[in-house]
């Protein structure tokens, strides 16, 4: 029985591994060989061999300097802001005060809305003077009619907003999880000895959640730019590139301007930087993980 | 420590403040819905006036969006349907592994999921171009099941982990065979697993946009596309698409609260205790 076991199992497990590698490597092999050719939509059979041309059309195309800064822009400073604001939301929810348990079956709704959705939602959200922005400040006595999505700073800066929306509730999520896990009799040693509640927050609580926050960053950092979406409702890479991160610029090169080899090189030099910091980022928490 | 009032403070401030910054962009939808076209511009703007359907009615009498919902729903439930039957058995196959093949394998898996959906995007449009499947529904069911697979394996197979093994190798010692014993025990002892796998399938499904974008031009097109059909060029009606986008989310409000722990992906779940 034992010795037929591993027979059995392989003719259940082949077929789905089977459909991935197909489905993933074989495209993933497809696009690295695109980007080291000279390929024309309407004359496929005209494709040829050159090199790393397209790679080194980067180094004069200003464009793609500045996707690659703004993705940067985009992919750090969501992801930082994302764990200190799930932090805060994390602390918050994990005491349970009466009137705040909805948050805790409530607050995952934006990271599961259809980012296209989000993209409307957000869009709605900051029509200038009657948006629901404009409200919120009419509340406060404010009257705020100014257009956020027409100037780069502020464009940006509100793409940064959004993509906080979409990630604090994931990262808060994880942040409880283990937050929740750290035993109450910590606490009230912590108490017997006198200290406040901030005291055991900034003693106990945070530095016991820090390691997890490695591993959360790292995922966090592969899923953010899924707001590619959301980009393309809300600003459409503009104004004037203000933004556009690497895949938007290396969709808009594919589809709008049929420059398909390029594209694919574009995506390449991303998913091999993007993949390979985090793989190494990986590494690197779970060394020092083993080193303690 | 119970009774600080620093812990209290803390608690409804960040609370509230997160409410606010979480909720307000998609009541503020949902009241867009509901508005008269002529309050939608009124100074200052308000919450709800008189509430009207009539945004409601006016997208699903339209044919274009009825049919792209049409479309959505079909290929969220194809999507599933082979998804499970792909991931099911290899799930169950893995489950049963020696433990260092299971780890190798399952991390396989998922590193094959690393890459941002972007890179695929070229080569699935050339290909589907080809074969001449551009614009059918079967090409977002294949990309759809590409995505979902290394997820369902990934959950499926810790599921299969819980079912009591005693209660499989009697099976087996009564005769059945390794199917018999992965449909007639195993799944339905797993069944709810299973269910919550189907809805993480589904709301990924449903959601999708990158694919749905350049593979679809009118036929297939899904409602996560469609959508975009009711942004108006310039500022004036928007009831129309804040109710399509709330139409979007029925779902996802009903079946998420089942999923909540598994959310969070299958490379974190490991974290997360329920």
């Amino acid at each position: 029985m034992a010795s037929s076991r591993p027979k059995v199992s392989s003719a259940l497990i082949t077929p789905a591994i089977g459909f991935l590698c197909l489905a993933t490597l074989v495209p993933i092999a497809a696009v690295v060989a695109l980007s080291f050719g000279d390929f024309n939509i309407a004359f496929p059979e005209k494709t040829r061999f050159i090199g790393l041309y397209n790679y080194a059309r980067f180094l004069s195309d200003g464009r793609f300097i500045n996707a690659a800064l703004v993705t940067f822009i985009l992919v750090v400073v969501p992801v930082v802001l994302q764990l200190l604001c799930g932090l805060a939301l994390a602390i918050a929810l994990k005491e349970k005060l009466v009137g705040t348990r909805w948050m805790r079956a409530a607050f995952l709704l934006p990271s599961v809305v259809p980012p296209a959705v989000g993209g409307i939602v957000w869009k709605l959200f900051l029509i200038p003077g009657v948006g629901g922005l404009s409200y919120l400040a009419s509340l406060f006595g404010h009257n705020f009619e100014a257009d956020l999505l027409g100037s780069k700073t502020s464009a940006l800066i509100s793409v940064i907003i959004v993509s906080i929306w979409f990630g604090v509730p994931i990262v808060a999520l994880l942040l409880l999880s283990s937050l929740d896990s750290i035993p109450d009799e910590i606490y009230e040693a912590a108490n017997l000895d006198g200290a406040s509640w901030a005291q055991a927050q900034w003693h106990i609580s945070i530095p016991l959640v820090i390691p997890a926050m490695g591993a959360v960053a790292v995922f966090q950092a592969l899923e953010v730019l899924g707001i590619f979406p959301v980009i393309f409702v809300l600003t459409g890479g503009g104004p004037a590139g203000a933004t556009e991160p690497l895949n938007f610029y290396a969709f808009l090169t594919a589809f709008t301007y049929l420059d398909l080899d390029y594209s694919a090189a574009i995506l390449v030099a991303f998913t091999t930087t993007i993949v390979g910091v985090c793989f190494w980022s990986i590494r690197q928490i779970s060394a020092t993980r083993v080193g303690r | 420590m119970r009774r600080d009032l620093g812990r209290r403070i803390y608690g409804y401030l960040v609370s509230a403040a997160f409410a606010l910054f979480l909720f307000s962009p998609i009541l503020w939808t949902l009241s867009t819905s509901l508005k008269q076209p002529t309050e939608m511009f009124q100074w200052p703007p308000v919450i709800v006036g008189e509430p009207s359907a009539q945004h409601y009615t006016a997208i699903i009498a339209d044919k274009d969006f009825s049919s792209a919902l049409i479309n959505s729903i079909v290929v969220s439930c194809s999507t599933i349907i082979l998804t499970m039957a792909l991931s099911i058995p290899a799930a169950f196959g893995i489950s049963h592994l020696r433990k260092t093949a299971m780890r190798r394998l399952l991390t396989l898996v998922l590193a094959l999921r690393a890459a941002p959906a972007m890179i695929y995007i070229i080569p699935y449009f050339l290909f589907f171009r080809q074969v001449h499947l551009v614009d059918t529904k079967i090409a977002l069911i294949i990309v759809n099941t590409m995505f979902a697979v290394p997820l369902a394996i990934w959950y499926l197979s810790a599921f299969f982990d819980q079912v009591p093994r005693e209660i499989e190798e009697a099976a087996m010692i009564d005769g059945a065979s390794t199917l018999q014993t992965m449909t007639l025990i195993s799944i339905p002892i797993a069944k709810s697993g299973i269910m919550a796998t189907a809805i993480l399938i589904f709301i990924g499904s449903w959601n999708e946009f990158l694919f749905a974008l350049t593979l679809t031009r009118d036929d297939a097109k899904t409602a996560a596309v469609a959508i975009l059909n009711f942004i108006p060029f310039e500022g004036t009606d928007w009831g129309k698409a804040a109710a399509a986008c709330v139409l979007m989310l029925v779902p996802i409000v009903v079946f998420v609260p089942f999923v909540k722990k598994y959310v969070a992906g299958p490379t974190t779940t490991g974290s997360v205790k329920g």
